[in-house]
């Protein structure tokens, strides 16, 4: 007798969850945290108005996003850096598509102190040296006599694979480095902040100009330039990089409405508003 | 001499005595003095908006006590059956200390390999996403073994003329169980619930890979690609990812409700602590 | 009547039975996931120094290093605070005084694990920058800094531990090393320490076990720079730099990436393997040194 109800019990709860399982997916978007705070304003806007179900995540920065995607975890990746090959090759049966939002630039930046000393500008030689701990005091940049404490974006972060990009060539051509690593934007700049002598890649709109500073790129040709919005949409600051979201195939359904309210007047504000460049002020930028 | 040792010995143990309770009151102090300006009513009933910027975190109370309730249902029936087979069915007394040590030694296994083994398990295996099921039963495996030890710790204290006044009534074992030991250790598996839901609710690692998202997850409707927003996992993000300073009052304002929901099970559970100190001392 | 027996017994021990087949089979997950990683590098997983995931170098040993490195900091600086405060409680304090001191102390101890984390990095990080200034560490995310945090974690597990163990010491006894003429001082050292050595070593193992599995806290303050591995093992120097311990990896980004690539997540479940195990380790070399936690068992 009791067991015939215990039976009856749990069948009525199995039934239950199949009923429950059966309703509607959701749109699950995860990646980069420069693109998040952009993502997760218009996904707040779209629950609001449109009740859609979007969740937003930011496990693991670009790649995360990208493996994310790959694996099924996810509709839409968020992007700080352009596709490259290695995602397609990694997961051959994506068709990776790219929709660019808006643009940055990733800057090197320093600790007030540094800034203060008198260093304002870099060349990538000097980049590589600082990166790979052959310039260990600041002094040889031109700077303060301070020991240079490098924190380096963790690899697979987008601003970390941009920087890579050109400083080498091919982000699988940086040499391996022993350094202090840093997750996501507000932990760099958090970090740079308190930390005399420090320097780290970050998205240059997070740097605020009172304890962390970006510094300008001496570029080959000898020209100095400073990592702001207008040298991004002329294409001078070496260091400009696509901010994209990404999906399989072309975007449908809830995708596609969420890439519509990013790319609509609402949507470019949002990237605005975040420090970045929008779409419409965008030229050349790559 | 012996009295000068005899001060100096007090004076170093009150000494330390009292860097605990400084410690104690820098947190508490800490943690009201950022994030009392934005606690209020407000804070708990609004959704987090503007990427944690603005707004509450009704969203995170709830998923936290989503998760919450599920780890306990999940912990209790478990819990129950190991404290009666420790404690009632298990005759061989190195076999019973064995399922003590196995529990000892799976309470002090980490959070963060119940993540991991979520991951595997929920998202590949299942193929659910990230859950709010699998975070609840996460976090119950988790609180599991402390909530067995409470329940094996009040069955064995409990006075011997319990059991003997169930054989003289004639009793079977089972009916001793439901209708006496069980009755009687309520206390004991309630404040080891409560103690449990307490860690359970402010754990991150868990659900990291297997339950929470940032933002997006209203009351989740099924449980395949169901996630929830959690305080910890909300606080955990912020702490790392917040430009805006506005967060940084917001995000300490979580960090406070966080806080609060866990004293407040655990001074739920104090009063029935209380009873089995008073008891220890009696005995 | 019989029937009901049969259904309690019987769920009892399938509960028991189920409880014991997952987290066995949390270690055999482990150990089956991480299993390309044991054919790509053997047992140099294990004593490997270096971990490049992008160059496929997987070693863990840095990392058990910085397991080790925080915990013992965390026990030498919570050990002895949280047992000499437990001696005041238990025996200076007058009982009233002391349910609230304990209340108060099982209070912190239940404070989640991401708050501290959040304190550390506001507070801690920038004092132990201050404190260790003269040697020039790189950061504020220090081992060292990992480790203060972690004691002050553990600080309130093991005094409400040694508090119980303490007051588990009769108090006759007590009272007849009084009467023999013993001050306080000496009745302590003498009498209830002794007896309840035990159950402090085994309130200090288990802080130790909260101490090498804590994961968010850790991974806030810790720096995560691996291939942190000491010139000399016992040499102070590296708790000044930033390092990584099992945990912060685990905990890390790269859990993430590593989800769809075999070799990858072979190596980060092959650290799940190894802290699995060595907690395990840990905690029934601790069972087996103390007779339960010195508890009414």
């Amino acid at each position: 007798m009791l067991r015939a109800r215990k039976l009856l019990l749990s069948a009525g709860i199995v039934a239950g969850i199949a009923g429950f399982a059966a309703a509607a997916r959701p749109l699950r978007v995860n990646g980069s945290t420069t693109v998040n705070p952009v993502v997760t304003e218009a996904a707040e806007a779209l629950r609001a108005e449109r009740g859609m179900v979007i969740h937003v995540d930011t496990q693991g920065g670009s790649s995360g996003g990208i493996a994310a995607l790959g694996d099924g975890r996810a509709e839409v990746a968020m992007i700080s850096r352009p596709l490259d090959a290695d995602d397609r090759t990694h997961y051959p049966k994506i068709h990776f598509q790219a929709v660019q939002i808006g643009a940055d630039a990733v800057a090197l930046v320093v600790s007030r102190d540094v800034w203060e000393g008198g260093v304002r500008a870099l060349s990538k030689e000097q980049v590589r040296g600082l990166y790979e701990g052959r310039i260990k005091s600041w002094r040889e940049v031109g700077g303060p006599d301070r020991r240079v404490v490098f924190f380096n974006k963790e690899p697979g972060r987008g601003t970390w694979e941009v920087f890579a990009q050109w400083a080498y060539g091919d982000a699988k051509k940086a040499p391996l480095v022993n350094l202090p690593e840093i997750g996501a934007n507000e932990e760099g700049r958090n970090k740079v902040a308190s930390m005399p002598g420090a320097i780290t890649q970050l998205s240059s709109s997070w740097a605020d100009g009172q304890k962390t500073f970006a510094l300008a790129i001496r570029r080959d040709d000898g020209r100095t330039v400073r990592p702001d919005l207008a040298a991004v949409r002329d294409g001078s600051y070496p260091l400009a990089r696509p901010l994209s979201v990404v999906t399989d195939g072309a975007p449908r359904d809830e995708a596609k409405i969420l890439i519509d309210f990013l790319l609509g007047p609402r949507g470019q504000a949002l990237v605005k508003k975040h420090g970045y460049l929008s779409l419409g002020e965008k030229g050349a930028g790559r | 001499m012996r009295r000068w040792t005899d001060r100096a010995v007090w004076l170093a143990c009150a000494l330390c005595a009292a860097v605990v309770a400084a410690l104690l009151a820098g947190i508490a102090g800490a943690l009201l003095w950022r994030g009392l300006p934005v606690l209020g009513l407000g804070f708990l009933i609004h959704p987090s908006s503007e990427a944690g910027a603005a707004g509450g975190v009704r969203d995170e109370i709830a998923g936290t006590l989503l998760l919450i309730a599920t780890a306990l249902a999940v912990a209790v029936p478990l819990a129950t059956g190991i404290a009666l087979v420790q404690a009632e069915y298990l005759r061989n007394p190195r076999a019973r200390r064995r399922l003590l040590v196995a529990l000892y030694t799976a309470n002090a296994l980490p959070s963060i390999l119940f993540g991991i083994a979520g991951m595997i398990v929920f998202s590949r295996f299942f193929g659910w996403g990230k859950s709010w099921l699998a975070g609840g039963v996460l976090l119950g495996l988790m609180i599991l073994p402390t909530l067995s030890v409470a329940l094996i710790e009040r069955l064995r204290s409990l006075p011997p003329r319990y059991r003997e006044a169930a054989a003289a009534l004639g009793l079977s074992r089972a009916q001793t169980i439901w209708s006496v030991l069980l009755p009687q250790s309520l206390g004991g598996l309630l404040s080891g619930a409560l103690l449990g839901l307490a860690r359970a609710a402010g754990e991150t690692a868990p659900i990291l890979f297997a339950a929470a998202v940032f933002s997006g997850a209203g009351f989740p409707a099924g449980f395949r690609d169901s996630p929830v927003a959690a305080l910890p996992y909300h606080i955990f993000v912020l702490a790392q990812d917040s430009f805006d300073p506005a967060v940084q009052a917001h995000l300490w304002g979580a960090a406070c409700v966080l806080v609060g929901l866990v004293l407040g099970l655990s001074l739920l559970a104090l009063p029935t602590r209380l009873r089995a100190h008073e008891e220890a001392w009696h005995a | 009547m019989k029937r009901r027996w049969e259904v309690t017994a019987l769920l009892s021990w399938g509960f028991s039975a189920l409880t014991a087949a997952v987290f066995l089979g949390m270690l055999a997950l482990f150990a089956v996931e991480s299993l390309p990683v044991w054919r790509q590098a053997g047992l140099g997983f294990l004593t490997g120094t270096s971990w490049f995931f992008r160059a496929r170098q997987f070693g863990v040993l840095p990392m058990v290093y910085g397991t080790a490195a925080v915990s013992a900091v965390a026990l030498l600086g919570a050990a002895p605070l949280g047992i000499g405060a437990a001696i005041f409680t238990a025996e200076m304090l007058p009982r009233r005084w002391r349910l609230a001191a304990k209340t108060a102390v099982e209070l912190l101890a239940g404070v989640p694990s991401v708050v501290y984390g959040l304190l550390g990095v506001l507070l801690l990080r920038d004092a132990v920058l201050r404190l260790l200034a003269r040697w020039e560490p790189l950061s504020g995310d220090t081992l060292l800094t990992g480790g203060l945090l972690l004691a002050v974690m553990v600080l309130p597990t093991i005094m409400s531990l040694a508090d119980d163990a303490l007051t588990g010491v009769p108090a006759p006894q007590r009272l007849a090393a009084r009467s023999l003429g013993l001050t306080r001082a000496e009745s302590i050292f003498k009498v209830a320490l002794p007896q309840a050595l035990p159950g402090l070593a085994s309130a200090v193992l288990l802080g130790l076990g909260r101490a090498l599995g804590e994961t968010i806290a850790v991974f806030l303050v810790i720096g995560r720079q691996d291939n942190q591995w000491p010139e000399h093992l016992l040499s102070l120097r590296p708790l000044a730099g930033a390092g990584q311990t099992l945990t912060s990896k685990l905990g890390g980004s790269e859990t993430f990436l590593a989800f769809g690539d075999r070799l990858h997540w072979a190596a980060i479940t092959g650290v799940a393997l190894v802290l699995y195990g060595g907690i395990a380790l840990v905690s029934l070399i601790g069972a087996r040194l103390s007779p339960l936690g010195g508890r009414r068992a």
